[in-house]
């Protein structure tokens, strides 16, 4: 039992005492330790961080390309492809291969994430030419093994099935994502569906597998406990003879916001609250304003003393939590606010959400609260560089959307810069109107069909169909 | 440095009135976390009164003699730092994560939400909605924790711990203010509680601090023990669940160990044999070779009370539970007579030392290694001590503590079967 669910989101993260920081101020900025990037003749990067603090050695291999590139109709080719890469590779069949990893006390993982597939793990430092030989089989030599194929997609069904017995706001994002972006890539569930699961074959697999992946593709960053030419060395003896990928990676469109608003309600029998979430489309990774963007979210949605979890919890009781977040990719991602509440006070909570919506986009932030937003974001972005593990997802991150290091490194610097006008600015354009957004609830049809009516045109289906669209 | 030599790291105080402070210092980034863990949980509640360590731990956010609610969040984050809190069968723990320039700020806020609690009707009234929205989050709109909280008031029939920490329904709806004074004053007392810091902090300015603020907070009743041991189960028990879902779950309770037995660190290294992992032993016999199950895991709750090994399990729509239960008893009953091998308790071991380095790898990881060693544990020290400990678990002592806890006389199994026709 928590007090509040941890609302630190990727992105909402933060240094130092932002009262006494000035502009310019290096203490104020996380410094990104020293690095080595290479590039090996194939194309593949390599990112090296030495830490030598503690007895570990983890590592992070980008991939790019992922859940954008899965099939229409076939969603989730691409994490089931993820997870065979451990499912035996190399010499090892799946058992010797998890006996191999666990044995040595290491974790190796391979997920699919929108744009790309990420391979991450950690072993202790006197393992790190095995956990470069286990990538590199991982990577390079999966064997697919047809049994396991089918053995892992029937699990990610059930699995589906499960969260909507367990944790049925989990699902949110995938039925919000799917009214919102429609036919463009980022309306897919990463996971894919019921639905969509059952479809794939292991041809698809073995089709991305042979199309999609390639040194060139990929960026390999390796921090922790080793010696950095040592390091290179080997990468270069066990990634050397990776090919490049068959072709080159298809642009992405630009997503295009939603006019007017569109109700999903996803029928849960006998659910004791409604789950919902609110959105349209935001703005890209690489968006120019992000340090007023975050300043902003922190304000509106993104801490426990938000404008939203007060209006919803604070101070009326609605719900135990509600909060927003910018989900940002290559191209404007999601903006969404979620929360849940009572079954009878569906509507009553969702109006006050979209309330306190409009009441940001009317009013902005006063002067103590945007002060506030600023010291918190310094205060706990350093929280979010401790580890080499970190540093290995940070770095990663950083090179799947082109950015450079002083994203990280003088975010502090950018976050002291920014005045009222800049931070009204953002919430003007990067903030749906209340008037336009995709809605979906999760909830007990029959006791809220009535109340939702009035937000918008409805569409109903049932939590157990296979898909995240009626 | 090895993990021992760690040890000489942490510094410690007791102050005059009883509370305990513990300083781990760590300058790798400027940030100082603080773990405050109060004595108290679900254990130490009665009829009536069921999940009030959990609404307090909900109270201590909303205002004091000298400050309204909302405050104490108003103030730690323009200053830089989040909070949150968590409360177990055993103990409240309240935490900070802040930059070190906030420390004193931190440390008056912590202290005067121990000694000056507010209790307004209204804000009482709005926080229960709060707390039963989490319920309804956490338990009743979730088939796997519904069954658990019916295990769980099974499998202990006179021990509290039978009681779900987020409270009953019923309780949720029905305490008094006067039933949130007196545990106030019974429990939220200086000798009650193990302050952790940890991070870019130096012990001396630590302790300082500490006893300006928590110094004049004078000490409490002493805590009332539980009484209760909960008498030896002699026979199964068994319970069957109906809701609306798709998937038939099974768990199965075990009466285990506390936390300070000296069996502990085997029982551990037995839970990463039986499910830590894709190599585990019920893992790779029910999920991926005979498929009966979507995932299956273990543990246990390490409290100051012999409390319940659980395992649970997930099964595909249309499984069969009597099949899997008879494969999973099977499975336990291979362990109760032939232990584990060579090979699976190398493993273990080299998990659990990763486990511990990983652990100490962030200040929020130490404070919570820490003071979980400090106060269910009984010595901080242990926790330097514990890898060593684990190391030197030998195969016999995993067969014994495998026949202590499984044993089929002693065990609870709760079964939850999606109701006919009645899919969400």
């Amino acid at each position: 039992m928590t007090r509040g669910m941890l609302m630190l989101a990727a992105g909402l993260l933060a240094t130092l005492p932002a009262m006494a920081a000035t502009p310019g101020d290096a203490h104020v900025n996380v410094v990104v330790p020293a690095h080595q990037n290479l590039v090996l003749p194939n194309g593949l990067k390599l990112i090296l961080m030495p830490r030598p603090d503690l007895p570990l050695v983890a590592f992070n291999l980008v991939l790019r390309g992922g859940a954008r590139l899965d099939p229409e109709g076939r969603e989730g080719t691409a994490a089931l492809t993820a997870d065979l890469l451990t499912y035996g590779a190399g010499s090892r069949d799946a058992y010797e291969w998890a006996d191999t990893v666990e044995g040595a006390g290491g974790n190796l993982d391979a997920g699919a994430q929108g744009e790309a597939i990420l391979v991450r793990g950690q072993f202790l430092a006197r393992d790190g030419n095995l956990m470069l030989q286990l990538l590199a089989d991982a990577v390079l030599r999966p064997h697919f093994a047809a049994d396991d194929f089918e053995k892992l997609r029937d699990r990610r069904i059930e699995e589906l099935k499960a969260i909507k017995d367990s944790s049925p706001e989990a699902l949110l994002g995938n039925y919000g994502r799917a009214l919102l972006f429609g036919t463009h890539a980022y309306a897919r569930a990463v996971g894919g569906s019921e639905a969509s699961l059952a479809r794939i074959t292991h041809d698809d697999v073995s089709h991305l597998y042979a199309s999609e992946f390639g040194a060139d593709r990929a960026t390999l960053v390796i921090a922790g406990d080793f010696v950095p030419a040592q390091m290179q060395e080997t990468v270069a003896a066990a990634f050397g003879g990776w090919r490049r990928a068959p072709q080159a990676l298809p642009p992405l469109a630009e997503p295009q916001r939603i006019k007017g608003r569109r109700v999903l309600l996803v029928d849960a029998p006998g659910a004791a609250q409604s789950y919902f979430w609110l959105g349209n489309v935001g703005v890209p990774r690489r968006y120019p304003q992000r340090a007023a963007l975050q300043i902003s979210n922190t304000a509106f949605g993104g801490r426990f003393g938000s404008m939203l979890n007060q209006e919803l919890r604070i101070k009326a009781g609605l719900t135990y939590s509600a909060s927003s977040v910018f989900t940002r990719g290559t191209v404007p991602g999601d903006f969404a606010i979620s929360s849940f509440t009572q079954t009878d006070n569906t509507a009553k909570a969702i109006e006050l959400a979209l309330a306190t919506l409009a009441h940001l986009r009317h009013d902005g932030l006063d002067g103590a609260t945007l002060a506030s937003a600023r010291a918190y974001l310094l205060g706990q972005y350093p929280l979010a560089f401790e580890t080499s593990a970190h540093w290995a997802a940070a770095l990663g991150d950083l090179d799947l959307y082109d950015l450079p290091d002083s994203y990280i490194g003088e975010f502090g610097t950018a976050l002291t810069e920014i005045d009222a006008a800049a931070v009204s600015a953002v919430i003007a354009s990067a903030y749906p109107d209340a008037d336009n957004l995709a809605i979906v609830i999760i909830g007990d049809a029959a006791k809220v069909r009535a109340a939702v009516a009035k937000l918008g045109p409805v569409t109903e289906m049932p939590l157990s169909a296979a898909d995240f669209r009626p | 440095m090895s993990f021992a030599a760690a040890a000489s790291q942490v510094s410690t105080r007791t102050l005059s009135n009883g509370m305990q402070v513990i300083v781990w210092p760590d300058h790798n980034i400027p940030s100082v976390v603080l773990y405050n863990w109060v004595h108290v949980g679900s254990r130490n509640e009665g009829s009536g009164t069921t999940g009030l360590a959990h609404f307090f731990e909900h109270m201590m956010f909303n205002g004091t003699a000298r400050r309204a609610q909302g405050e104490f969040d108003r103030l730690l984050e323009a200053s830089g730092g989040s909070n949150n809190a968590f409360t177990s069968q055993d103990v409240t723990v309240y935490q900070d994560w802040f930059p070190r320039s906030s420390l004193e700020l931190v440390l008056e806020l912590e202290s005067d939400r121990l000694a000056n609690l507010a209790f307004v009707p209204a804000v009482v009234e709005k926080e229960r909605e709060v707390v039963y929205s989490e319920r309804r989050l956490r338990v009743e709109d979730s088939n796997p924790a519904f069954l658990e909280e019916q295990v769980q008031a099974s499998a202990f029939v006179a021990h509290p711990y039978r009681i779900p920490t987020i409270g009953w329904p019923a309780d949720i709806k029905s305490w008094t203010l006067t039933d949130l004074q007196n545990f106030y004053h019974t429990w939220y007392a200086p000798n009650n509680c193990t302050l952790v810091l940890v991070g870019d902090v130096e012990p001396e300015q630590a302790f300082a601090l500490a006893e300006k603020y928590y110094g004049p907070i004078g000490r409490g009743p002493a805590a009332q023990p539980v009484r209760t041991t909960e008498p030896e189960q002699q026979g199964e028990r068994r319970l069957t669940v109906e809701r609306n879902g798709q998937n038939p779950l099974l768990m199965l309770a075990y009466h285990a160990v506390s936390a300070d037995d000296a069996r502990a660190p085997a029982l551990n290294l037995l839970q990463t044999i039986l499910t830590g992992g894709d190599a585990s032993r019920l893992h790779r016999s029910l999920v991926e070779e005979k498929k009966l199950a979507v995932e299956v895991g273990s543990g246990w709750s390490e409290g100051f009370d012999p409390n319940l090994y659980l395992i649970s399990a997930t099964l595909p729509e249309g499984g069969s539970v009597a099949q899997f239960e008879t494969a999973l008893t099977g499975e336990l009953a291979k362990v109760v007579k032939d232990g584990v091998t060579a090979a699976e308790l190398a493993r273990a071991k080299n998990q659990q030392a990763v486990q511990f380095w990983r652990g100490v790898s962030t200040l929020d990881g130490k404070a919570r290694l820490i003071g979980e060693f400090a106060v269910l544990h009984g010595n901080y020290r242990k926790l330097f001590a514990a890898p060593a400990a684990y190391e030197a678990v030998t195969a016999e002592q995993v067969l014994a503590v495998g026949r202590d806890v499984f044993k089929p006389q002693q065990r609870t199994v709760g079964i939850l079967q999606p109701r006919a026709g009645a899919k969400h």
